[in-house]
């Protein structure tokens, strides 16, 4: 190991001196590629390190919309730890994400499997299952939203005509029923887009494994099992990050279909932070709040990272 | 590596484009020729107002050396982008606004004093009491009243008629409005007694709270530093809209209305009662109802009414004040308060209210005398407290109308009200 890091370093060093002679070319490229990352980076700084420095910067102050701000130091912070408002926010994030992520990931797994095949009819399926992955959060929202209203929406009148809710019922009206008709839109919302990540993954496993597997006597499951989920453990990991961090980032779905109800039991954390910054006008706490989050969200993807890489390893 | 000038020459340049972009603002001049006003000056309305407000600027730019240029802002983001344009120094020289948010915008320095100008105004006396409170922060006017509303309960004839009631005597008390609610969800087959919007903090701060004012309570202290929610009216108020509940006199779409079910759940003709503005009767007369409407009744007796409507304010720091007062002398004038008075809107002024507001028709009439004594709940944290859908207000009406405990709701609410009043 230790050989092999010293005969690294005289070769970089030995290159580096040999950059130092060609010098005039070489700057010219770096010039040549700095130019190129230059409108990228311009991007980046503005519209993510800048508004991220001041983020940070914001939260160490009551800072109001209008009017003088303050420097409280962690204030924010200690009061954000005792915010009920803001736990309730975060159980209902987990709570959100906890129900959501193995429903996308199993259907996500079965619609792949369904499409495998490269005929034309399964071609065909994949199109249809990922259309509503082009379609706009929002507009989705609303469009189930309408489909779940009470009395005048088709979801609503087929839940009716199966005998699953009475006449009266309002399916807005519980957390549960309220949760459920969101999941099932975000369902039908991105399962389109897991199911083609999974498909390149399952596409990706070598038929020769399966095939030797099949001809030593596994069975079915025995191949899904022992094979199909560990060759594609990667691609369940990618999936699982996605899902999870954006389920965690939640936002779009509770405010337009739930408005946050009923009683304020489906406002999830992001959901809070724009209420605190945009409704009660507290810049900093709402500052806070994003920071909180954010660390929240970096544990969480370092740690299904930090399996992934196991992963590999085993 | 990127070399330094480079980079911050980049980020500079394009810190400029972004704050060009920002500031749109029309820096008029203040010239003026004989004492007229002259120059231009940017305007802004909430996006409920834009069928009059377009066609009201383009009167006074036709008759005036000042021009003004009008953007409409949706209601729903209207306070954030007046505080944030004001908090970087773009807003407009003159903007419309809900009532509610003027002490809000007068205490944070965003609007001028116009002391002078509103004592100067005539008709200065005949302006509706609750929009001039709304506009007076320390003594001081920072606007004027502009456009109007007014809550009244609104009451389907034909359905009266079938559940054998009088379509002519209208509730007067709460145990009436009840009573009738029982009697109209007995015809059966779909109809309801009442509706309101369960999750709609704006909407009940307009059509409950006259309940408890008209039975001599209050919501807020009248300088607005105490909540009162926990008070006997408020329960008393709260038990009432529970009982229709229990009676199954609400239709079950109620509890998760954020607003926008309430006017087509009356349109429909399926539902007996509810509470709302003149700004609902345009969609009533179109769907060919047979309607009227009546005063919001306090418990027993006495009535009362919510003053909805916008103020007009004069932006601190504009660049062209002498315009900018023009413009807002002009839209409380009376011909442009008729011509309003003719297209949307409620006259702000008692006189224009019954010479040619009320003329227009029963519920016209029934708004105006709303309007002429409409309170307003004084605060800046209105927003906070009774107009966002997951405040502490709508929380406290949903949780007692659909679970039935009103104490404990009464409880939270206030103190997260006055929680909220405090860290203002």
């Amino acid at each position: 190991m230790s050989t092999h890091t010293a005969s690294l370093n005289q070769s970089r060093q030995v290159s580096g001196r040999r950059r130092s002679r060609t010098f005039g070319l070489n700057r010219r490229r770096q010039i040549l590629g700095a130019l190129f990352t230059l409108p990228t980076a311009a991007m980046i700084t503005i519209f993510f390190l800048v508004p991220l420095g001041m983020t940070f910067w914001m939260s160490f102050y009551r800072w109001p919309l209008l009017g003088q701000h303050k420097w409280i130091g962690l204030e924010n912070y200690s009061a954000a730890l005792n915010d009920p408002n803001f736990i309730q926010a975060l159980k209902f994030t987990l709570e959100y994400t906890v129900i959501i992520t193995p429903i996308l990931l199993v259907l996500g797994f079965g619609l792949a499997a369904l499409v495998q095949r490269g005929d034309t009819p399964s071609r065909f399926f994949q199109s249809v299952y990922f259309m509503p992955v082009a379609i706009g959060l929002a507009s989705a929202s609303f469009l189930w939203l309408f489909m779940a209203q009470s009395q005048i929406g088709p979801l609503w009148d087929l839940m009716h005509w199966l005998g699953l809710i009475g006449s009266k019922s309002n399916l807005f009206a519980g957390h549960w029923s309220s949760l459920m008709v969101v999941n099932a839109m975000v369902a039908w919302k991105v399962v389109g887009l897991q199911m083609l990540l999974l498909l390149s993954g399952l596409q990706s496993i070598p038929v020769e494994v399966i095939e030797a597997a099949r001809v030593d006597g596994a069975s079915g499951w025995q191949r899904l099992w022992h094979i199909t989920v560990p060759l594609l453990r990667p691609t369940l990991a990618l999936v699982l990050v996605f899902s999870v961090a954006g389920s965690l980032l939640a936002f779009d779905q509770f405010y337009i279909m739930t408005s946050g109800g009923p009683s304020n039991s489906t406002i999830s954390v992001v959901y809070s932070i724009y209420r605190y910054s945009f409704i009660q006008f507290k810049l900093g706490y709402g500052a806070a709040l994003s920071v909180l989050l954010m660390v929240i969200l970096a544990i969480v993807s370092a740690v299904q990272m930090l399996l992934l890489r196991n992963t590999d390893h085993n | 590596m990127i070399s330094r000038p480079i980079r911050f020459v980049a980020v500079a340049a394009a810190l400029g484009l972004l704050a060009a972009g920002c500031s749109s603002n029309s820096g008029g001049s203040t010239t003026t020729s004989a004492g007229t006003p002259t120059g231009t000056i940017s305007v802004w309305a909430r996006d409920a107002e834009k069928d009059f407000m377009g066609k009201l600027v383009e009167q006074y730019n036709s008759t005036h050396q000042v021009q003004a240029q009008l953007t409409i802002i949706p209601s729903a983001n209207f306070v954030q982008k007046l505080g944030t344009a004001a908090a970087a120094g773009n807003g407009p020289d003159v903007t419309s606004l809900d009532l509610v948010f003027a002490p809000y915008f007068a205490s944070t320095g965003v609007l001028e004093d116009i002391s002078d100008v509103y004592n100067a105004l005539p008709y200065k006396d005949q302006l509706v009491p609750g929009h001039v409170a709304q506009s007076t922060w320390d003594g001081k006017t920072y606007a004027l009243p502009f456009t109007g509303d007014a809550s009244v309960l609104f009451y389907n004839k034909d359905l009266f008629k079938k559940a054998g009631l009088d379509p002519n005597k209208p509730p007067t008390t709460w145990a009436e409005i009840r009573a009738d609610a029982k009697k109209i969800t007995a015809i059966g087959s779909g109809t309801y007694g009442f509706t309101f919007a369960g999750a709609c903090g704006g909407c009940n701060v307009f059509e409950f709270t006259p309940y408890i004012w008209g039975s001599g309570g209050q919501v807020l202290s009248k300088d607005g530093k105490k909540a009162m929610l926990d008070s006997p009216q408020v329960t008393d108020a709260l038990q009432f809209y529970r009982d229709m509940q229990t009676d199954g006199s609400i239709p079950s779409a109620a509890e998760t209305d954020s607003g926008n079910q309430q006017v087509p759940l009356f349109t429909s003709g399926k539902v007996g009662m509810t509470a709302l503005g003149a700004f609902a009767i345009p969609s009533f007369d179109s769907a060919k109802l047979n309607y009227a409407a009546a005063p919001l009744p306090g418990k027993d007796s006495g009535t009362a009414s919510f003053a909805g409507g916008d103020v007009i304010s004069v932006i601190n720091g504009t660049k062209n004040r002498a315009g900018a007062v023009d413009f807002v002398k002009w839209a409380t004038d009376t011909q442009a308060q008729t011509w309003l008075a003719k297209n949307g809107s409620a006259p702000i002024r008692k006189d224009l209210l019954d010479s040619v507001y009320a003329t227009q028709g029963q519920s016209y009439a029934m708004v105006a005398k709303g309007l002429e004594m409409g309170q307003v709940p004084f605060s800046v944290v209105e927003n906070a407290i009774f107009n966002d859908n997951n405040g502490p207000w709508v929380k406290m009406i949903h949780d007692s109308v659909f679970t039935g405990n009103i104490q404990a709701a009464q409880a939270t609410a206030q103190s997260a009200a006055q929680k909220l009043i405090d860290q203002a």
